[in-house]
């Protein structure tokens, strides 16, 4: 063999690369269905009536939540991480076997366990729990493929060359303890099929909580599925790409540190803002709501703490795609950190609990956010697994602007939607009585689902500009290492 | 004193516990660089230098290889 | 120390961990005991009303529909007594719901029937005009799965204790019992002698048939839960 010298190894980055992209397509294009249908009910019966009981409204909303979630987001969370990993601490996971396997059998797994979920839930085979409907054979593989990934990250930061560990890198494996955490013990459930001795499907189980505790535990859980899915690894994201991408360090680091465990501290406190209202003692209540406002100091501190990593560069914004990217999905960020702790103060949230206005603030954070994040990543990612340059930047541009123009449309039509909702369901005549029934409340939102429906259509299409883009980027001109240094290198 | 109270308590006790540390630590990582202990900016570098041919910001000693946890 | 935490991978592993579960516990774990005692009046689900249960978690109604009133007049006055916690003790899972896309559902029982049920779910339009809920017509010849449901209530007896076959106290004095039968086919038995008293009420001349067959289609499972929820 002859003696190379050492690099960083993508194969395993690459694989949830692609992953990212398809997975991202499946679940928008399903979240583009759901919001014709609420529009428009006739596009339940999409392929006709005989396959209704698998395209209608309620079978599908699961599939798109946990297709973005488990699909687009933990593959762009697992992309970036055989990415950044690598690069921190600098080592190649090339110099070990060992990690090599353990990534590409964490890849195919995973690839096993996505294809059992979007089959079970098509099927109806669900627990019904948001964010973790799956039933206990496949919960056993997710945890497998957890199990798996905790090797690699712990694995990687073992053989490191680079003594301290990366803000990046902590964030990382606060999201593995995190969701660890929170998935074993929603997902505590006991096979019927083996307690009754052998009597009904063998894949049904029920849930070793009941009622007011079982939901108790799942809102912890589903709070934090968001903390440690969609806050978290996302933060690590950004603090890598940014001063990369921009050639500049984060502004504070100091800063960067502190906001990390301000947030570890906090973010489980404020777990108590979804049991509003409920069983759950009102002094806890009420802090739930205290600490969720104090949760925007944290935010912000990574929030801002960014932006102004882009202090004195600001022209970058104007003249990068990319940075304009994840400068949006910062500003995204402290929106949407901003308009929870407003949802959390119990007066409000009255108001907006199981209304649209929910889903507005749920879209805000996940398209400006997440979604924004995670395809800068990819973009500033493409072009040093492939070693070409970007294939379009004009096209990036016009990409950013559907999108943006997208998201706006989503939020602005839910929140009317949502307030509007609200605001007619308490609203009382002159004499006591309900002043509306409830299909006045449905039949009023109708232009807003509409306008959702388009502003979704439009993101979806940029994502489909974003795919399109990667794709051509593996056969674009060829770059030299020295182009890779900082700004991506891109064709106009 | 019933289960209540215990969780009040502990509450309580958790929070003040931790807000104390999370001082401490704004306290400690700005008095160790005006000591001049430690420079945390310059971590900071660790994403930027990040080639696998880079000079580590810190780089762990032989010694330390040998007998690292985790 | 805090430096010496940052350049230990395990231990500030722990540390990031402590912070993260001691929230949890604090939170959660002193509300079990209370909040799993059934209130008076509360029985556990019958096979029929079980399976049932499962169809609606099936098709996931609870996407669109909570099981969850508040304690706002505007609530009260549209749906009933607002929600105790008790009331949902051998709730398996929670269905309170996250979006309230339709009214909620925690006391249909109380206003609707089983005719008005049949109607709706296989034209909701035409019983609410406006209405964007689906049709469900497939849960008028799938047929329901009552091994599961019978499964599931074996489980709940032996593993949590749910008193079937045990007097429950009823809100007027009274105790009533939920039978659980003692095997499977006895459990078929019961829950086609239920689902007979549903399909009395309904209209569908194939739901009739079958049930007369001593079949029982998803929709006739589903009215049965449906009209429990009280
Ligand atoms: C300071 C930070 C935040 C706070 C205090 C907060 C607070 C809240 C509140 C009060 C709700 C509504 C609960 C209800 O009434 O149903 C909610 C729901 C939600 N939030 Fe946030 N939020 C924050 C940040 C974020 C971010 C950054 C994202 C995503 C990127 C996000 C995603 C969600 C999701 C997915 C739900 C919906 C849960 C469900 O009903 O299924 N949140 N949040
Ligand atoms: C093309 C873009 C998208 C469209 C058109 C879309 C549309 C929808 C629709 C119509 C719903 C159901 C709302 C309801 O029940 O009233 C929904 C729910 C949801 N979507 Fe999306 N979605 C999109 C992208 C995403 C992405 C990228 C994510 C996450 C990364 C996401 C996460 C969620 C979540 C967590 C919910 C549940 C909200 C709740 O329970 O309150 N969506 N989406």
């Amino acid at each position: 063999m002859e003696n190379r010298p050492l690099e960083y190894d993508y194969s395993v980055a690459k694989l949830f690369m692609f992953t990212t992209i398809v997975l991202g397509i499946v679940g928008m294009l399903i979240g583009v269905i759901l919001a014709f249908q609420l529009a428009f009910p006739s596009i339940n019966l999409l392929l006709g009536e005989g396959l209704a009981e698998y395209t209608n409204f309620s079978r599908l909303r699961p599939l798109h939540t946990d297709a973005v979630i488990f699909g687009f987001t933990l593959s762009g969370v697992f992309a970036t991480w055989y990415y950044i990993g690598q690069r921190v601490l600098k080592v190649s996971m090339a110099e070990s076997g060992f990690l090599m396997f353990i990534g590409k059998l964490h890849f195919w797994l995973y690839v096993v366990g996505v294809a059992a979920v979007v089959v079970s839930l098509f099927m109806g085979i669900t627990t019904s729990k948001e964010y973790a409907e799956f039933e206990w054979p496949i919960d056993i593989a997710i945890v497998i493929v957890w199990v798996l990934w905790g090797i690699s990250v712990f694995g990687l930061i073992g053989i490191r060359r680079e003594r301290s560990l990366y803000i990046s890198i902590w964030y990382y494996i606060a999201t593995f303890l995190g969701i660890a955490m929170l998935y074993l013990f929603n997902n505590m459930e006991v096979p019927t099929y083996f307690a009754s001795g052998g009597i009904g499907a063998w894949y049904h189980s029920v849930s070793m909580y009941s009622g007011t505790n079982d939901a108790l535990v799942q809102w912890w859980y589903g709070h934090n599925a968001v903390a440690f899915g969609f806050t978290v690894p996302i933060v690590a994201m950004i603090y890598y790409f940014l001063p990369k991408e921009s050639g500049q360090a984060v502004y504070s680091y100091k800063l960067s540190l502190l906001s990390f465990w301000g947030l570890m501290f906090v973010y489980l406190w404020a777990g108590g803002h979804h049991l509003l209202f409920s069983t759950v003692p009102d002094w806890m209540q009420t802090m739930g709501s205290v600490f969720s406002v104090i949760l925007i100091l944290p935010s912000w501190g990574s929030a801002i703490n960014m932006l102004l990593t882009m202090k004195g560069e600001w022209q970058q914004v104007a003249s990068s795609p990319l940075i304009k990217f994840m400068v949006l999905a910062s500003t995204f960020y402290m929106f949407s950190t901003l308009e929870g702790p407003i949802q959390a103060i119990k007066s409000v949230n009255a108001l907006a609990h199981f209304t649209d206005w929910i889903v507005g603030h749920v879209h805000d954070g996940v398209l400006g956010w997440v979604g924004f994040m995670i395809m800068a990543a990819l973009f500033h990612m493409a072009p040093r697994v492939f070693k070409r340059e970007l294939y379009s930047k004009a096209l990036m541009t016009t990409q950013f602007w559907i999108q943006t123009l997208g998201v706006v449309l989503y939020f602005t039509s839910m929140w009317i939607a949502g307030i509007t909702q609200g605001m007619m369901w308490r609203a009382h005549d002159e004499f006591g009585n309900l002043a509306y029934s409830f299909i006045d409340t449905v039949t009023v939102l109708h232009p807003y689902y509409t306008i959702r429906a388009v502003g979704g259509l439009l993101y979806l299409i940029g994502f489909f500009m974003f795919a399109y883009n990667i794709y051509k980027t593996m056969s674009a001109r060829p770059v030299e290492e020295n182009e890779l240094q900082s700004a991506t290198p891109m064709a106009a | 004193m019933d289960i209540a109270d215990i969780q009040a308590y502990a509450y309580f006790f958790f929070t003040g516990f931790l807000v104390l540390v999370l001082y401490g630590y704004i306290y400690h990582l700005y008095s160790s660089e005006r000591k001049g202990e430690r420079d945390y900016e310059k971590y900071g570098d660790i994403a930027l230098n990040d080639e696998v041919t880079d000079k580590p910001v810190e780089t762990i000693s032989e010694k330390e290889i040998e007998k690292k946890e985790a | 120390m805090f430096h010496w935490l940052e350049k230990r991978p395990f231990f500030f592993a722990v540390a990031v961990f402590l912070t993260i579960a001691f929230a949890g516990l604090i939170e959660i774990l002193p509300n079990f005991a209370q909040a799993s005692r059934p209130t008076i009046g509360t029985a556990p689900y019958s096979t029929l009303e079980l399976a049932g249960r499962h169809v609606y978690i099936k098709n996931s109604c609870n996407a669109c529909h909570s099981q969850l009133i508040r304690p706002f007049k505007a609530e009260t006055d549209r749906y009933g007594h607002y929600s105790l916690s008790g009331e949902y003790a051998y709730d398996r899972p929670f269905l309170w719901g996250s979006k309230r896309t339709g009214p909620d559902l925690m006391r249909v029982g109380n206003y609707r029937t089983t005719d008005w049920h049949e109607n709706h779910m296989y034209d909701p339009a035409g019983v609410v005009p406006g209405s964007i809920m689906p049709a469900y017509k497939w849960m008028f010849t799938n047929i329901a799965d009552v091994d599961t449901a019978y499964a599931e209530q074996l489980t709940i007896e032996s593993v949590f204790n749910v008193p079937y076959n045990k007097p429950i106290p009823m809100k007027d004095g009274s105790t009533s019992t939920v039978a659980l039968a003692d095997s499977l086919e006895g459990a078929h038995a019961s829950a086609l002698e239920e689902a007979k008293l549903v399909a009395e009420d309904m209209k569908n001349q194939d739901v009739k048939d079958a049930v007369a067959n001593g079949q029982i289609p998803e929709i006739v499972a589903l009215i049965a839960y449906m009209n429990s929820l009280k």
